[in-house]
């Protein structure tokens, strides 16, 4: 311990022998002051024994009783140097009776100030007057160098601190050194305890987030890697479905990859990988070229391929397929085709046989408007001819009876010549209407050909209890085109409006017929009935194929019919009425290109003459 | 009225027809009367007169079927021979079921005409 030598020692060894020669004096007064000195002492050196575990609050305070107590003082102060476990700095304790005399605050500004700041000045001791009071002030460092903090006492005693009083002072710092030394120990101790344990449970919540984190990341990539899988089985899926397989072709190594479906498509065996000679053999001999082309564009990294190209397999078959690719460029630049192949032979084939049952269809349309124009012709010609035959019966009988009844007979026979007329005109119209076998184009009065489509027609309007208004413009101008053709799209209209009109019984059955000059040099032709009329969100519908809200029709008709008039660089197009029924029209220019593509439908047959001749027989 | 000839009244919109036929009727005996449609035939006084209906099929108007079921409503039994320029062969079947004698297809020959007259006039 470092203060039983130096100046500590000296001023002690001093103080002592002092003291001894006075107390010699009155030996058993001095006996009994010693006596209570060490038993003071005997305190003094039991507190650390207190004071194992506690903190620095409690051992200055403990300090500060014990000093009071024992060495009768008017005030004991002390002031930490670092002071940890949030105890003061400063701490006095005054005895309740000298309280009036010396005020905490008051003493510790003071002894502030007395102690000074010079370490140095460790062991300070002198009368002083604090307030009105005067004061023996006795300080002792606690540390060497009051590392630790200092301790205070102070009496109005002139002769404090007697020798024992000094002794017991020293040893009480010396206690409270080692008791606060410890307890700093022991906080720092306590203190790097807790950090460790803050520190390790943070340590370990790291850890322990850390290890969810990764949890989370295995699950994460399992579900990851199953949708993969499940992603990789859809687009196999897909691709069988749609017949489409995927490629590439790494032009640097002339490395090919297939996917599943396009060694199917190739029919190329799987376990092989795929060589470049191989696609080639197998490609078409008259598309070699084709690949060719493409197989250099693709080298020069020319984009966009996007072409159909054929496959002969080795029984012969034909495979169409739809090929589109691009060049894609690896991180080291290296240029590799990627792209999709789709075997397009079905749709081809369905598409080729489309365009035939299309072809055969629209026969079929034409011949069944037909078969129906025919069984209206055969009505035409029935009429005048029941009166012919009629009337010839009667002349017959006229003339052969007694007198002949001449006058009867002439009339008889004058009726027989107009049914004859009669008749003859219907002959004449038919004529016109089917003498051409070709589409041709000539100039047709739109009015006059609407008249005799509807001479033709008369009949079934009239079945169908029909009313029909006609307002043909006076100053259309002719138009260029196959009159047969139009007739058969003005017939077509009247039909069609004929049945929309059918159905109708609340209202009368009328319909309109009008021509007229339309914009840019046009003649249009419309048909409004105040029939059924139609969805309008149908509207464009009705001209498709197949479409037919009538029981008996193969929906042919308006597409036939729309076609035509396509053909005559024309429009045709429906609209609903304001009121009942809907609004048929077509417009077509006059011309001079008239129609250019008159194809399929340029072919007329004529109907079977049958009905005629079978009627004929004996007529009288 | 003519007595001794039966009366065979035509209901015909084609004209050519109202005119031909009686006079053909005549000649082969009968007494008839032309109407252009089957409502001027229902509002005459011949209705209760007529033997023999000579009736057109497609009429503007109340048609052919229409009149027969007419008169069944009005239990007139004219005995009707049908005559129709449209050859349907479902049509004739129909007509006989429906209990007219004939249906003749236009042009029709007289001895089938006067056949059918006959057994009309059989049946009235």
């Amino acid at each position: 311990m470092n203060f039983a030598n130096g100046e500590l020692g000296r001023l002690r060894h001093a103080r002592w022998r002092s003291n001894m020669e006075v107390s010699l004096e009155h030996p058993a007064e001095e006996i009994k002051r010693l006596q209570r000195c060490i038993n003071d002492l005997v305190s003094l050196l039991a507190l650390p024994a207190m004071w194992s575990g506690s903190k620095p609050y409690d051992i200055v305070h403990t300090l500060l009783d014990s000093l009071l107590r024992l060495l009768d003082l008017d005030f004991v102060y002390v002031s930490l140097t670092n002071p940890v476990d949030a105890a003061p700095s400063e701490t006095v304790r005054v005895p309740q009776s000298q309280e009036q005399l010396f005020r905490p605050r008051e003493l510790c500004t003071f002894l502030n100030r007395w102690l000074g700041d010079d370490p140095q000045k460790r062991y300070l001791q002198e009368r002083s007057h604090i307030g009105d009071e005067e004061v023996s002030l006795a300080s002792w460092p606690l540390g060497v160098q009051r590392e630790i903090g200092v301790i205070v006492a102070g009496s109005r005693r002139a002769d404090f601190p007697r020798d024992t009083e000094a002794l017991l002072l020293g040893i009480a710092a010396n206690q409270a050194l080692i008791g606060l030394q410890q307890g700093r120990l022991l906080t720092e101790q306590k203190r790097v305890a807790d950090e460790l344990d803050q520190r390790v449970g943070q340590r370990t919540a790291e850890l322990a987030a850390a290890n969810e984190g990764l949890r989370m990341e295995v699950a994460e990539r399992r579900r990851a890697e199953e949708a993969l899988k499940r992603s990789e089985a859809f687009l196999a899926e897909g691709q069988r479905l749609s017949l489409t397989g995927s490629f590439s072709w790494r032009l640097d190594t002339d490395e090919i990859t297939f996917s599943e479906e396009l060694y199917r498509i190739f029919e190329f065996d799987y376990d092989a990988p795929v060589m470049l000679e191989q696609i080639v053999a197998r490609v078409h001999p008259e598309d070699i070229p084709l690949l060719s082309e493409k197989m250099d564009l693709a080298r020069r990294n020319i984009n966009d391929h996007d072409y159909a190209i054929r496959l002969r397999m080795p029984d012969g078959r034909v495979k169409y397929l739809r090929t589109k690719s691009y060049g894609i460029r690896d991180r080291d630049g290296r240029l590799e085709h990627v792209g999709a192949i789709q075997d397009a032979t079905e749709h081809r084939l369905s598409e080729e046989a489309l365009a035939k049952v299309s072809s055969e269809l629209a026969h079929v349309a034409r011949v069944t408007s037909l078969g129906a124009l025919a069984a209206s012709i055969a009505h035409e010609v029935s009429q005048p001819l029941s009166g012919i035959i009629t009337n010839a019966c009667t002349c017959l009988r006229m003339l052969a009876a007694d007198p002949p009844n001449v006058d009867g007979a002439r009339e008889t026979v004058r009726r027989t010549i107009r049914d004859g007329n009669r008749a003859s005109e219907v002959i004449t119209r038919l004529r016109a209407l089917f003498s051409k076998k070709e589409a041709t184009i000539e100039s047709v009065d739109l009015n006059e050909a609407t008249r005799e489509v509807i001479a033709l027609s008369l009949s079934e309007l009239q079945r169908n209890r029909v009313i029909l208004r006609t307002e043909l413009a006076s100053d259309l101008p002719v138009v260029k085109g196959d009159r047969v053709q139009i007739q058969q799209v003005i017939l077509n209209l009247l039909r069609n409006a004929s049945e929309a009109l059918s159905a109708v019984d609340d209202r009368p059955r009328q319909l309109l017929i009008s021509t007229e000059r339309d914009e840019g040099d046009r003649v249009r032709l419309t048909v409004q009935d105040a029939g059924v009329g139609f969805d309008p969100q149908a509207a464009e519908r009705l001209f498709e194929a197949f479409y037919t809200t009538k029981n008996e029709s193969m929906g042919m008709g308006l597409s036939v019919s729309r076609s035509i008039i396509e053909n005559h660089h024309g429009r045709l197009w429906a609209a609903p009425n304001d009121g009942p029924g809907a609004t048929f029209s077509f417009s077509i220019p006059r011309g001079p290109e008239g129609v250019t593509g008159a194809r399929s439908l340029g072919t007329i047959r004529m109907p079977a003459a049958e009905d005629s001749e079978r009627a004929m027989g004996d007529p009288c | 009225m003519l007595t001794g000839r039966s009366l065979v009244s035509v209901v015909d919109d084609d004209e050519s027809v109202r005119e031909s036929l009686p006079d053909l009727l005549w000649e082969l005996g009968f007494a008839a009367h032309a109407f252009s449609s089957a409502e001027e035939f229902l509002t005459s006084d011949y209705v209760a007169q007529t033997n023999c209906l000579i009736l057109d099929i497609a009429m503007p108007g109340m048609t052919g079927h229409d009149l027969q079921r007419e008169l069944k409503l009005r239990r007139q039994e004219i005995p009707i021979v049908f005559i129709t320029a449209y050859r349907d062969d479902a049509v004739r079947p129909r007509v006989l079921e429906q209990g007219a004698v004939e249906c003749l297809f236009k042009p029709f020959s007289e001895r089938a005409l006067v056949e059918a007259l006959n057994a009309a006039l059989r049946r009235s």
